[in-house]
C-alpha cells in the first residue's frame, strides 16, 4: 500500500492508492476496496448493476407474467418501451443533479425513490400497471451518468478510462444476470410452494431489496470526492460554478453530440432492445425451457464482462497510434459488423447457431459502447456533463424507437424485427463518417488546412469576457494534453504534455 | 476462454438437433366425439370450479378405425379470440409447433367408451376462453386422430375462465411497507446530510 503524503491545510492526508495533486487515484486497483477510491468504484459499479437487475427483472419472466396479467403482444411491446423511456430524460437531468449535490446523494436518492416501483410490481394486477411499474423502474437506468461522473471525480486522466469502462460494463451486467437470477429465484418459490401467479410477484422482492441496499451502502459507505462529501467541503474558490445556460448552449449547438446520440443509440440502445425481448424469443421460437431461455439470455448481457472494457481500451490503444480518426474509424468497423451480426441473429433457424451467432454479435455491439464513450470526451470540454448525459440519454432513444418499429405488436415476428434492427445498425453507423474534428480530422478527410489547433477548438467555448476572469483555465489545460489524439505519426516537434491524455470515458 | 468453449458446446448441439417435423393437423380424422360439463359462455374460477370431460368414439365411425388407437390425451385449448396478438397461442397445422392446447387436462388409454374425468380448473390457467379438444395416439406417440368440443371454426360451445391473480394481502402489505420504508430512508439521508455539513460548519 503505497501512502502520499500530501500537504494539506489542516493534517496530512494518506491514502490508500497513489494520487495526483487533485487527490485523484492515478492507480486502479481492482481487488481493492480502499477508501474513498476503490470502495466509490466497488459502490457505483454495484449499485448500477441493481438498477439494471431490477429494470430487466421482468423480461425472464414474462412467460409467466403475460399469463397472469392476460397481457397480449402489443402490452407486452409498450412495457418494453416505458421500460426504457422513463430513463432519457432522467439522464441528462442526472447530470446536474450530480453537479448540485454530489453523485452520492444523486444515485441514492434516485435508487430509492424507484426502489418503490420495483416492490409495487408485486401488486400489479393490469396491463396499465404493468407498464407504469416498468417506465418508473427504467428511470433507475440514469444512474449510469452518476457512475461516470464519480469515477471522472476521483481517477485520474490516466486511469479514468479503465474505472468509466468497467464501472459502466459491470453495470449493464445487471441486464444478463437478471434473466439467470430471476428464473431462479422464481423456480425456488414455485418449489417452495407458491403457485406460479404468486411465486413470480414474491421474485421481485429479490432485485428491491438490493438495490434498497445499494442505496444504504453509497449513502454510508460512499464518498463524494478524495477530500470529502459535497456537503462538507468548505467551496473556495477554486470550484467556480459554471453558467449553465452557456454550458447548455455549447452542448446543443455542437453537432457531434446529436450523432454521436444517435449512433449510441444503435449500439446501447440495441443492447437494451435485446435485453427486453431475447428470452421471449428463444423461449417461442425454439421451444426451449424459461430456465434455458434465461441462461441464453444472460450471455448476450454477462458478454459485459469484457466487451464494453475491451471496447474503451481498444479506443484508447487506436488513439496512440493512429489519434482520433484511428477511434472514429475503429468505432465505424465494430459497431458495423455488430450490425452484420445481427441481420443474421434473426436470419438463423437452429438453436445452436443463433446462440453462437448472438455472442458474437453482443461482443461487437457492447465494444461499440465502450468505443462511443472513447470519443464523447474530446466532444467538448465545458459540457462534457451534458454531452456525456445526451448520448447516454440517446442510448435509451434508440431502444424506444427500435421496439415502436420493430417489436410492438405482432407487425413483424420477432426474427424479422432482429434483421430489420440489424440494417438500422449499418445506416445510423454511416453517420460516424460525417463527424469531423478540425484539429484532427475525421474517418475520411484530415484535418483542417486552416491550422486549427486544439486550443481553437476548445477556447471557441468561452467567450473573451470569461477568458478575462480565467474561467477557461481547466479547459486550456485539457487541450494541451488532448494533443495525443493527434496520434503517433503526428507529434513531432509539439511539446510533450506534462500529463498522459485524460482518457475520460465517461 | 468460457465464451471459445460455449461456441464450441453449442456448435455441436446444433449438430444433435434434428429438424423434426410433426403430424399435420388437417391430416387427422375427427373420431371422437367429446362432451364437456361448462356450459357455452360461462365463466369458470381457477382452482375452484371443475370441468368433467367425456368421450368416445363416434358410432358411425367405419369398424376398426381405432386399431392403432393407444392413448387418449385430453387438452384445454385457447379459442380464436384469445389467441389474437399473442403469438405464443398461436396455431400452426404442423403439431410439434402449433400452441393452441397448452393445458394437459388427463392422459388415459384408449377406450371407445366409457370414459369420463372430472378436473378441477387448476390455478395457473390464465384467463381466457377455451375449448377442449382430446387427441388420440398410436403406440409411437403419433397423433392420429382427435375430437373437439367446438366446430371446425372453433366458434361455438366456448366457454370462459377467470384466473387467479396471485395476489395476497400479505403481499400488497409489504410491497406498500417496504415502498414507504425506501422514500422515509431518502428523508432521512437528507436530513443526516444536512446535519453532517452544520457539524462541520461549526467547527
Amino acid at each position: 500500500m503505497e501512502i502520499s503524503h500530501v500537504p494539506d491545510d489542516s493534517c496530512p492526508k494518506k491514502f490508500a492508492l497513489p494520487v495526483d495533486s487533485e487527490h485523484k487515484a492515478t492507480e486502479f486497483r481492482l481487488f481493492s476496496f480502499a477508501a474513498p477510491h476503490m470502495r466509490a468504484f466497488h459502490l457505483s459499479w454495484i449499485s448500477f448493476f441493481a438498477c439494471f437487475v431490477s429494470t430487466f427483472a421482468a423480461p425472464p419472466l414474462l412467460p409467466i407474467i403475460r399469463d397472469d396479467l392476460d397481457l397480449t403482444a402489443t402490452d407486452i411491446g409498450n412495457a418494453g418501451i416505458a421500460a426504457v423511456s422513463g430513463a432519457v430524460f432522467a439522464r441528462i437531468a442526472m447530470g446536474t443533479a450530480c453537479d448540485l449535490f454530489g453523485p452520492r446523494l444523486a444515485s441514492s436518492a434516485l435508487t430509492l425513490l424507484t426502489a418503490p416501483a420495483v416492490y409495487c410490481t408485486s401488486i400489479s394486477n393490469s396491463p396499465v400497471s404493468f407498464l407504469l411499474v416498468r417506465f418508473f423502474t427504467g428511470f433507475s437506468l440514469a444512474t449510469f451518468v452518476s457512475t461516470q461522473f464519480w469515477m471522472s471525480s476521483l481517477f485520474s486522466g490516466r486511469v479514468v478510462g479503465t474505472a468509466n469502462g468497467l464501472a459502466g460494463g459491470w453495470g449493464n451486467l445487471g441486464g444478463g444476470a437478471t434473466q439467470l437470477i430471476m428464473p431462479l429465484v422464481f423456480d425456488l418459490i414455485h418449489h417452495i410452494g407458491a403457485t406460479k401467479f404468486t411465486a413470480w410477484r414474491i421474485a421481485f422482492f429479490i432485485p428491491a431489496f438490493f438495490q434498497t441496499l445499494s442505496a444504504y451502502g453509497i449513502f454510508f459507505l460512499g464518498q463524494d470526492l478524495p477530500d470529502g462529501n459535497y456537503s462538507q467541503l468548505h467551496k473556495s474558490g477554486d470550484k467556480h460554478k459554471d453558467n449553465f445556460s452557456q454550458v447548455f448552449y455549447h452542448a446543443i449547438t455542437n453537432y457531434r453530440g446529436w450523432i454521436l446520440a444517435l449512433t449510441y443509440g444503435y449500439c446501447f440502445g440495441v443492447e437494451l432492445t435485446i435485453d427486453n425481448i431475447i428470452a421471449q424469443y428463444f423461449y417461442d421460437r425454439f421451444n426451449v425451457n424459461l430456465h434455458t431461455a434465461g441462461i441464453i439470455a444472460a450471455s448476450f448481457g454477462l458478454a459485459n464482462l469484457f466487451s464494453r472494457p475491451g471496447g474503451g481500451m481498444l479506443s484508447d490503444f487506436m488513439a496512440n497510434r493512429f489519434g482520433m480518426r484511428g477511434r472514429l474509424w475503429t468505432l465505424w468497423i465494430v459497431q458495423t459488423l455488430g450490425g452484420v451480426f445481427c441481420i443474421l441473429l434473426g436470419k438463423v433457424g437452429s438453436l445452436g447457431v443463433s446462440v453462437a451467432v448472438m455472442l458474437v454479435f453482443s461482443v461487437f455491439v457492447q465494444a461499440a459502447c465502450g468505443l462511443t464513450f472513447g470519443v464523447v470526451p474530446f466532444v467538448s470540454r465545458r459540457s462534457l456533463g451534458i454531452i456525456s448525459g445526451m448520448t447516454g440519454g440517446g442510448g435509451n432513444v434508440g431502444a424506444v424507437l427500435t421496439q415502436v418499429i420493430f417489436f410492438r405488436g405482432s407487425r413483424y415476428s420477432t426474427e424479422t424485427g432482429i434483421t430489420l434492427m440489424g440494417i438500422m445498425i449499418l445506416c445510423c453507423a454511416l453517420l460516424i463518417a460525417l463527424i469531423h474534428f478540425p484539429q484532427w480530422g475525421g474517418m475520411f478527410c484530415g484535418p483542417s488546412s486552416k491550422g486549427t489547433t486544439e486550443e481553437d477548438y476548445y477556447m471557441s467555448e468561452w467567450t473573451s469576457s470569461e477568458k478575462e476572469q480565467g474561467f477557461h483555465k481547466a479547459s486550456l489545460k485539457f487541450s494541451e494534453n488532448s494533443r495525443s489524439e493527434r496520434g503517433r505519426e503526428i507529434i513531432r516537434s509539439a511539446p510533450t504534455p506534462t500529463d498522459r491524455t485524460p482518457n475520460m470515458h465517461v | 476462454m468460457a465464451i471459445q468453449d460455449f461456441l464450441v458446446a453449442s456448435i455441436l448441439l446444433s449438430c444433435f438437433i434434428a429438424t423434426s417435423y410433426g403430424v399435420s393437423f388437417s391430416s387427422l380424422p375427427e373420431t371422437l366425439v367429446v362432451t364437456a360439463s361448462p356450459q357455452p359462455g360461462q365463466v369458470l374460477k381457477a382452482g375452484e370450479d371443475t370441468i368433467t370431460v367425456s368421450w368416445l368414439l363416434n358410432t358411425s365411425s367405419p369398424a376398426g378405425i381405432d386399431f392403432a388407437y393407444k392413448t387418449v390425451k385430453v387438452k384445454l385449448c385457447y379459442a380464436p379470440i384469445s389467441q389474437r396478438d399473442r403469438a405464443w397461442r398461436k396455431t400452426v397445422d404442423d403439431l410439434e409447433k402449433d400452441k393452441t392446447c397448452q393445458h394437459m387436462i388427463v392422459a388415459k388409454a384408449y377406450s371407445s367408451s366409457n370414459n369420463n374425468f372430472t378436473w378441477i380448473v387448476q390455478k395457473d390457467v390464465p384467463t381466457a376462453t377455451y375449448f377442449i379438444r382430446a387427441y388420440v395416439y398410436d403406440s409411437n406417440n403419433k397423433e392420429v386422430a382427435y375430437g373437439q368440443t367446438t366446430n371446425s371454426n372453433k366458434a361455438t360451445n366456448l366457454f370462459d375462465v377467470q384466473a387467479i391473480t396471485g395476489r395476497h394481502v400479505s403481499l400488497d402489505i409489504a410491497s406498500v411497507c417496504f415502498s414507504a420504508f425506501s422514500v422515509v430512508s431518502l428523508l432521512g439521508f437528507f436530513f443526516l446530510e444536512k446535519r453532517r455539513s452544520k457539524a462541520s460548519q461549526a467547527k
